[in-house]
């Protein structure tokens, strides 16, 4: 096993501190290390033991939020929420992914990923906006997203992005997509999708455009490196040829989501 | 006559070569493919795995076993030569002793975008499932002698 000398000196509290202590002291701190580390790399080597639907159940009211708040309602790790930087006076979609949606990584990274592999710019478009909602609101995520989005993108974008929810609960390998582990660990390796995503699937399986949303979860799966650097800048022309940026700005428009702009631009508001 | 020998004797060549590669196929050894020299490098079975695109990135998703299945991982590696040129590839295909073939959720990305890389391509198979071959593009890989 190697052994990291200034983390192993960190651990004990620095430089200062080994330096007081004798030999059989440090001999002794270094095979506790050595043993801690061991445990460790033999743990990560045991198969997950993932949560069940009860277990995930029983945290409820461990917490202070509820988990399907949107990421602008709750502080990030169980810290307070900071301030928000105002929005501009006609806000774009592009203001919404720097002050609201940031950091946005991963549905950049979704996005890049639809592009390197040539998806249709309506796909790319999807990928895109996909998770942007999550931000306001996290249960059926897919519909709501689809409802904000809705009224300034092509259907086919929508479709994908209100359907994409249901896919992710089934596996379609001839597509390329698989169920992950994330989901066991997030829903509970026992759960069972409710009547209205199984009947919904049921649908979609028969759709001409099942491949829209497929294509979406596909892309969803790989999307998820934390060290993928990413910006919005590829997607500009997209943006610019499939989003109808309302010259109002976006809640000023009076859309049927438009309302939905305006809790994301002040989620701070009381009423 | 020196242009009649020498033409012969690339016809000898060329033929030497055809029946290498046929040999390398049959072996299961590397194979050029796309300009990419490509080999399997070992066949095994895991309750997870990550998947990740080809080249691999670092992303966290990962492939559970289920009941009645398992995951066999194939090891590919793959060399880009100077010839390479991009051009999309599909996902490469297993199929089994029984004949049934199996798609696999890792894609391939941007292939020419790293000089030389591995990379494990996961496949759901009910369980004691024997690998027959893998198919990337036109070339077949023997998967029967290391899929132990």
């Amino acid at each position: 096993m190697e052994v990291d000398r200034r983390v192993f000196i960190a651990s004990l509290g620095g430089p200062a501190v080994v330096a007081l202590m004798d030999h059989e002291a440090k001999a002794e701190a270094l095979e506790h290390y050595m043993e801690e580390k061991l445990d460790e790399m033999v743990a990560a080597q045991q198969p997950e033991k993932f949560p069940t639907v009860a277990e995930i159940e029983a945290q409820i009211e461990t917490r202070p939020y509820r988990r399907g708040a949107g990421t602008v309602f709750t502080g990030r790790g169980g810290e307070n929420v900071k301030k928000l930087q105002p929005m501009p006076a006609k806000p774009t979609l592009n203001d919404f992914f720097e002050l609201r949606f940031a950091p946005a990584n991963h549905v950049l990274q979704s996005a890049t990923r639809a592009m390197k592999t040539g998806m249709s710019e309506e796909i790319i478009l999807a990928c895109l906006l996909h998770d942007c909602v999550l931000s306001l609101i996290k249960p059926d995520h897919g519909w709501w997203g689809a409802q904000l989005f809705e009224p300034y993108i092509p259907e086919k974008s929508a479709f994908a992005i209100r359907y994409h929810q249901t896919l992710r609960f089934y596996p379609d390998e001839e597509a390329g997509y698989e169920y992950p582990d994330q989901y066991y660990r997030i829903f509970g390796h026992d759960y069972t999708p409710p009547q209205y995503i199984q009947d919904t699937y049921k649908m979609l399986k028969n759709h001409k455009w099942y491949m829209e949303p497929r294509l979406v979860t596909v892309n969803d799966l790989y999307a998820f490196d934390p060290n993928a650097k990413v910006s919005i800048e590829p997607f500009q022309d997209i943006i610019g040829r499939h989003f109808k940026q309302p010259k109002e700005g976006l809640g000023y428009d009076n859309s049927p989501s438009a309302h939905m702009w305006r809790t994301l631009a002040r989620p701070d508001n009381p009423l | 006559m020196t242009t009649t020998r020498a033409r012969f004797g690339l016809a000898v060549l060329a033929a030497v070569a055809a029946s290498a590669a046929a040999a390398v196929a049959q072996d299961g050894k590397t194979q050029t493919v796309n300009g990419l020299q490509v080999g399997v490098t070992g066949v095994e079975r895991a309750e997870k795995a990550g998947l990740k695109d080809c080249p691999p990135g670092t992303n966290t998703v990962n492939a559970v076993q289920r009941p009645g299945d398992e995951l066999a991982v194939v090891t590919v590696s793959f060399k880009v030569l100077p010839d390479f040129k991009a051009t999309p590839m599909k996902r490469p295909t297993v199929t089994a002793a029984d004949g049934k073939t199996y798609n696999t959720s890792v894609q391939l990305v941007d292939v020419g975008s790293v000089p030389q890389y591995s990379c494990q391509f996961i496949y759901r198979v009910p369980q004691g499932t024997k690998l027959k071959s893998l198919q990337l593009d036109t070339a077949t890989f023997d998967l029967a002698a290391i899929d132990k």
